[in-house]
């Protein structure tokens, strides 16, 4: 009788634990569509980032809606279209109507997860470098590090941004309503404001942000084409666009994409791993004042990631402001204050907390994640998800915080190769996240986290307090993963605080009077 | 940016050394126990990312130790319980990984023996097991385990001769939870999950063994096969992770002398081919305690 109990008993246990086990899903965020708190109806006058005027790219006027080509259109809308809808489209209009700039945005990080990867040394020690014509071979190209993360996502959300402006510009001039509000009988999937139609600002984000992606990770042209035509689709499956508003839409966009990219061929980006670079700096550094210089710890040596990042182009201030703003000499080996920070990490080495990993996992963001930017991004977009804004508000907000993260990784690599200063595993530390492959001074995740929090903390100031305390802990992060000193994260994040008031600076006198 | 790595079957870590172990056919008495524990030491210095065998300069060889209490009580003749508590150590003999400790996870199992006749038998087992400590999952290869909680269900059939030769053979299938993670997105699958959970697949196990038990002693041979059901590959040179379809096939060999009430065992086994999972030379030892009566126990407790 007793073993028979304790047989039940055990049994119990078991099929709870099976219960419990077998759940698998996961909860994962979900963005619904919304109609946006406030149109933005003067965004036509904001200021663009690359190109001269809401005119530069022209778009062709619609048919008039009495046209029977547009008529036409709408007939099919209704009887054509939505009786074929299937769950498969259905799905994809859910997920579009989260928003196109946030949607494109978070395919742009999971390609920057996905191509996140250092090349593995071949048999000669060497380690190939990734080939832009031959983008799926082994190394894969691009290695979305965080510089190369932080500057796609940059020339991204500037031609999402772009565009937008040209097409409310447009949607003004033009004034075309959605299909629902000049035929009622058009069903609907998505809600529909009032903003004019003429060209889909969906298709406008859809065209720009596949004109960048295609060329900032080329090997992915044919997943890319799904997606824009998918994100085209939607639209029309969701009876808000009709075929015209889309095709005006797209080509607008790739027109803004393409000239957007024509910059981004020619902003330094070709010259960024120049190693030959490398001896020069590490001599210039000795110059300085630093003895012992940066040397890669792994196995065969790698050359250091993008050495001449600092020649790209910035966005928000001139290089000449960048030597201005560098952060101060740092802490030499053997000095007191160095002497300091190491005794802080060795406890660490030692006696590594729980809560210390768990922050320093946290924000890893290393090899096969979306890299630091990726994770600012995806904060920016869910804030401006959360507060619905328009499409052109949502792109200013992701412009203004990823030419930030753009300028704080050029800036972050200037000084890191200006100083050349060595990593704690060069005297004998762990780490518990992984090594970067470059300079120690300062810490790109402080100049980073910085640099958006302070661009999220103005266009979000409820939020700021929270902004504020994340780029605090993002910076202690590599203090716990021991990968960083302390001085190399407080002046980042000193560093990375002026790069985001530029951006801010920037947004000011953008004509958006926010 | 980070380094490559890989990763440890740590499944294999659990139940190494006693006699009475979940795989096998043999059963404490009722109202006796065996108390055993043992040290294990495992390690690689080549793993296979996705398909490709490779070695890592940046890990050598990469050690898995870890020292087991382990206790299996005679509930009944033909009903036993075993739970065990492993506590883990990892380190690597180059790069600058750093190493992790603790305790893993807590295991459990029940064996019934359901139909036995002419040295036929039957059994059938259910484990399961709750991480133990809060460790670190996502820091795979060094992690000393995956973080799930695990259920699993588990047959064997045994056939022994009265000249003491024997042959078990075994098949499982292990449920395995989910698990949060610190971080709060990730790459599997090549996709984003912007969350800190984690679905890790569940798995299959199953083992066959010859050997010869008699009086104080067991030998046998055995091998044993691993597989994920489902799960993503290591990307070229990418880290590991709890994700990852694992899988593993390993050869090995156990003994147990065991005279009186103390005894001691030993096992040995190599990965002979696998998937996302390091090429591991193995091997335990166990010293064993044998309680012939646990009432006389509790009398004198």
């Amino acid at each position: 009788m007793k073993n028979f109990k304790i047989k039940t008993l055990l049994l119990i246990a078991f099929v709870t634990l099976l219960n419990t086990s077998c759940d698998k899903t996961l909860d994962l965020e979900v963005a619904e569509a919304y109609i946006p708190a406030d149109l933005d109806l003067n965004a036509s006058n904001w200021k663009t980032y690359v190109l001269t005027s809401n005119s530069e790219v022209a778009v062709a006027a619609p048919k008039p809606t009495s046209d029977p080509a547009y008529l036409k259109e709408l007939d099919s809308l209704k009887n054509k279209i939505y009786p074929a809808l299937t769950p498969a489209n259905k799905d994809a209009i859910a997920y579009w109507g989260a928003g196109a700039v946030y949607r494109w945005n978070e395919i742009a990080r999971e390609l920057a997860a996905k191509y996140n990867v250092p090349p593995a040394s071949n048999a000669e020690g060497k380690y190939p470098v990734p080939d832009a014509a031959n983008p799926l071979a082994d190394p894969m190209f691009p290695f979305a590090n965080p510089p190369y993360t932080a500057r796609a996502l940059a020339y991204l959300n500037v031609a999402q941004y772009d565009a937008l402006v040209t097409a409310w510009s447009y949607k003004s001039k033009f004034g075309r309503k959605s299909p629902s509000k000049i035929d009622a009988s058009v069903k609907t999937l998505l809600p529909v404001s009032d903003l004019a139609s003429y060209p889909s600002e969906d298709a406008v984000v859809a065209g720009a942000s596949y004109t960048i992606l295609i060329a900032m990770f080329p090997g992915e042209i044919p997943y890319l084409d799904t997606k824009l035509a998918e994100a085209k689709n939607a639209r029309v499956w969701a009876g808000v666009n009709v075929p015209s508003d889309i095709t005006a839409g797209d080509a607008l966009g790739k027109a803004v994409g393409a000239k957007v990219m024509a910059k981004a061929k020619v902003d330094g980006m070709s010259t960024a791993n120049n190693q030959a670079l490398t001896a020069g700096m590490i001599e210039a550094a000795k110059g300085r004042g630093i003895k012992d210089t940066w040397l890669s710890q792994e196995s065969p040596i790698r050359p250091p990631m993008l050495p001449n990042y600092a020649a790209v182009a910035t966005w928000n201030f001139d290089k000449a402001t960048m030597a201005q703003i560098r952060p101060t000499m740092p802490y030499v080996v053997g000095s007191a204050e160095w002497n300091k920070d190491f005794a802080e990490l060795e406890e660490i080495n030692k006696n590594q907390t729980r809560e210390q990993a768990r922050i320093a996992n946290y924000w890893a963001d290393g090899a096969g994640s979306y890299t630091p930017p990726g994770h600012w991004n995806r904060e920016a977009a869910n804030q401006g998800h959360d507060a619905k804004f328009s499409e052109v508000r949502m792109a200013r907000t992701m412009a203004l915080v990823s030419t930030a993260l753009m300028d704080a990784g050029i800036a972050c690599w200037e000084a890191k190769f200006y100083y050349y200063t060595p990593r704690p595993q060069q005297f004998g530390l762990k780490t518990s996240v992984g090594l970067p492959n470059f300079p120690s001074y300062t810490s790109g995740h402080s100049t980073f986290s910085a640099a958006a929090a302070t661009v999220l903390s103005s266009l979000f100031p409820a939020n700021a307090t929270e902004f504020d305390a994340q780029a605090k802990e993002a910076s202690n992060s590599r203090v716990y993963g021991l990968i960083h000193y302390r001085v190399d994260c407080e002046m980042g994040l000193v560093h990375g605080k002026k790069i985001g008031d530029y951006a801010i600076a920037r947004g000011k006198l953008d004509g958006s009077g926010l | 940016m980070k380094k490559t790595f890989t990763i440890v079957v740590f499944l294999f870590i659990s139940f190494s050394a006693l006699a009475q172990m979940p795989h096998d056919a043999i059963y404490m008495p009722k109202n006796t126990a065996c108390l055993a524990v043992s040290y294990g030491n495992s390690s690689w210095k080549e793993y296979w990312e996705n398909t490709l065998l490779r070695e890592n300069l940046n890990m050598g060889k990469h050690t898995t130790q870890n020292v087991m209490p382990m206790l299996a009580v005679g509930v009944s003749d033909k009903l036993n319980v075993i739970i065990g508590l492993p506590y883990i150590t990892t380190k690597t003999s180059a790069g600058n990984l750093m190493g992790q400790k603790g305790f893993q996870d807590f295991s459990a199992w029940i064996k019934y023996k359901l139909v036995e006749k002419d040295g036929l038998a039957l059994h059938g087992a259910l484990g399961a097991s709750v991480p133990a400590s809060n460790y670190v999952a996502e820091f795979l290869p060094m992690s000393i385990g995956l973080g799930t909680k695990t259920a699993t269900g588990r047959i064997v059939a045994s056939y022994y001769h009265k000249s003491g030769a024997y042959f078990t053979g075994s098949a499982s299938y292990i449920f395995r939870s989910t698990v949060k993670i610190d971080k709060d997105g990730y790459q599997a699958y090549n996709k984003v999950y912007n969350t800190d959970i984690v679905a890790v697949p569940n798995a299959t196990d199953a083992r066959a063994a010859i050997g010869y038990s008699k009086k104080a002693i067991v030998t046998e041979l055995f091998a044993e096969r691993f597989t994920c059901v489902g799960g993503d590959n290591i990307r070229r040179n990418d880290m590991p992770f709890i994700t990852n379809n694992m899988q593993s096939t390993s050869i090995g060999w156990y003994g147990k002398f065991q005279p009186k009430n103390i005894g001691a065992n030993a096992r040995i086994a190599y990965v002979t081919n696998g998937l996302n999972v390091g090429q591991s030379m193995s091997y335990s030892l166990g010293i064993l305690y044998q309680f012939n009566s646990l009432k006389l126990l509790k009398q004198k407790n």
